[in-house]
């Protein structure tokens, strides 16, 4: 059983802790993703050595969870960086998630292509649509994003022939990217 | 610029969804151990997750990794330990508490069945109850106290099934008006109040005793009348045929003297004791009392009072055996009130077969007491 739920995507497992009341699907969400949630505590471990790893953990398990059954949760990483961050700062106050515009739209773009992967002929309505979207996009945002996505330069290939740090080269991604989903959005709804 | 097909088929990546970084692929992207092909999925995935990006800059800050191996060592047991065992005891729990609601369940339904069997078997006992045949002694009931609720009493009768017992005893009342009302109140005149009165009587006696009394009254004195209306009509008729056979002795012979005499005695004789010719018109007897006989109606008059007596103090038996002879003797009328007391006797006795073949009997004669007999059948 526990080897069938680790297959599953985070999504099933959502809907699975929720309908079925399944802990043991809770219980593999949660050990999917404790690698990274040690990895992000541990800058504030080490800032406030008061904080107790042996505390502090449980009662971020227990916000997860009690988060888990009553939010809706788009994408499990972005739900888990925010609960851990209103945890940190301050943990008696429960800060809801709530996904942004920009964020649901790329969700709903994330879709359609998973849907249009076993699709041909939506395949390649789509993949006119990004085309045009493209085709609209600033110079700079369009040339960063083909050199990042389709001729697969990486990080450390786009800081150096754009002289910007990696944090920067990311910011600039995300930030086409955003345009991209936009344009796209606005097409879609011109149709 | 890139227009081929492989390249617009790339395109798509851009917003192709890709896990976040897993336990193992994280140091490895760190110490620069991944493929080209895994670098480059897990740049893309880091271009969109905060969480990832976060955790690797974090990490690569640290200058010693083994803080974090223990701690998601620690973290990882702590999830297999806490979450999933209880999992599994809260599978068991969650069986045994199913089962327990089935049970649950099976008790309330039991309850609540066995609650509206209770509910129901009361309900229909109360009607069984309530429509439960009378008890006897409620028949013998004085006629006086029961006759001032007569008339409305049968028509409310009709509707509802509660009042079918005393209806026998109202039906009585209105069939056999003068028989109630000259034992009871006029006693003096016993002879005189004869048949033709009783169309007359029947209605009125029903409302009350004075009622019945001023109806007895006037009936006598009708009957008074009527009845000295018939014999000087009987003596005039006398007369005349006397005269009349005086004046043929005169013309004939000798010899048709004594056989007209003879014929003539022979008439009287006829007219006197059997009244064959006059008694078939039965229903012409109330209308008009001259040609009526009255020394046999008489007998039957007297048969069906002290039957009604009889009936009145109980013994049904005897007088039923009274009515049946009345009924054999067949004069018309009586025949007729005869036939629907027998009816009557017969209900009281629970004979209902009976009862309804002589009320049937009665409706097919056709004669006053139709209405009356039809009303006990329908009510029956």
């Amino acid at each position: 059983m526990h080897q069938q739920l680790t297959s599953l995507s985070d999504k099933e497992l959502i809907s699975r802790t929720r309908k079925l009341k399944d802990r043991e699907a809770e219980g593999v969400l949660m050990d999917r993703y404790s690698h990274l949630l040690v990895a992000i505590t541990l800058p504030q471990l080490h800032k406030n050595p008061s904080l107790d790893p042996n505390v502090i953990f449980p009662g971020l398990l227990q916000r997860l969870s009690a988060s888990l059954r009553t939010q809706s949760i788009y994408k499990a990483n972005e739900w888990m960086l925010h609960i851990q961050r209103g945890f940190m700062a301050k943990q008696e106050k429960i800060v809801p998630f709530y996904p942004s515009r920009e964020v649901r739209d790329f969700l709903h773009i994330e879709n359609v292509v998973e849907k249009a992967s076993t699709n041909t002929i939506d395949r390649q309505d789509l993949i006119v649509r990004l085309e045009q979207a493209l085709q609209r996009l600033p110079e700079e945002d369009r040339e960063i994003l083909l050199e990042f996505y389709i001729e697969q330069k990486t990080f450390a290939d786009l800081t150096a022939s754009k002289g910007w740090n990696r944090d920067k080269v990311r910011q600039q991604l995300k930030a086409a990217k955003n345009k991209l989903a936009k344009l796209y959005i606005n097409q879609s709804h011109v149709k | 610029m890139l227009n081929n097909s492989s390249n617009n088929d790339k395109v798509i990546k851009i917003f192709s969804g890709i896990r976040c970084l897993s336990k193992d692929q994280l140091p490895r992207y760190l110490e620069g151990r991944l493929t080209d092909v895994e670098k480059h999925l897990v740049e893309q995935h880091l271009a969109d997750c905060d969480l990832c990006f976060e955790a690797i800059q974090a990490l690569e800050k640290e200058a010693n990794t083994d803080q974090y191996n223990d701690l998601t060592n620690k973290l990882q047991r702590y999830i297999h330990q806490s979450i999933l065992p209880i999992s599994h005891v809260q599978k068991v729990a969650q069986f045994t508490k199913k089962e327990r609601t089935k049970e649950n369940l099976l008790v309330y339904f039991w309850l609540i069945a066995f609650a509206v069997l209770g509910v129901s078997s009361v309900y229909v006992l109360r009607g069984h109850m309530r429509n439960a045949p009378p008890a006897p002694p409620r028949i013998v009931v004085s006629p006086a106290t029961q006759a001032p609720a007569t008339k409305e009493s049968t028509e409310e009768a009709a509707h509802t099934e509660k009042t079918v017992t005393p209806q026998p005893i109202i039906t009585t009342n209105h069939a056999t008006p003068t028989g109630h009302a000259s034992p009871a109140t006029t006693s003096p005149t016993p002879n005189t109040t004869a048949t033709p009165v009783k169309p007359a009587t029947a209605p009125v006696a029903v409302d009350s005793v004075k009622l019945k009394q001023l109806a007895a009254e006037r009936a006598a004195k009708k009957k008074a009348k009527l009845d000295s209306i018939a014999k000087v009509r009987a003596a005039d008729l006398e007369a005349k045929k006397q005269d009349s056979l005086k004046k043929a002795a005169a013309a004939a012979a000798a010899e048709k003297e004594q056989q007209d005499r003879t014929d003539a005695e022979k008439q009287a004789n006829a007219a006197k004791e059997k009244p064959v010719p006059p008694p078939p018109p039965e229903a012409l007897k109330k209308e008009e009392p001259k040609k009526e006989v009255p020394a046999i109606t008489n007998s039957d008059e007297n048969l069906y009072r002290t039957a009604m007596q009889l009936q009145q103090q109980g013994s049904i038996n005897e007088a039923m055996d009274r009515y049946r002879r009345i009924e054999a003797n067949g004069n018309g009328r009586y025949v007729e009130m005869a036939r629907y007391q027998l009816a009557i006797c017969y209900r009281m006795k629970g004979q209902m077969g009976k009862a309804r073949r002589m009320f049937k009997e009665v409706i097919k004669m056709d004669g006053s007491l139709k209405t009356a007999a039809q009303q006990a059948l329908d009510t029956m």
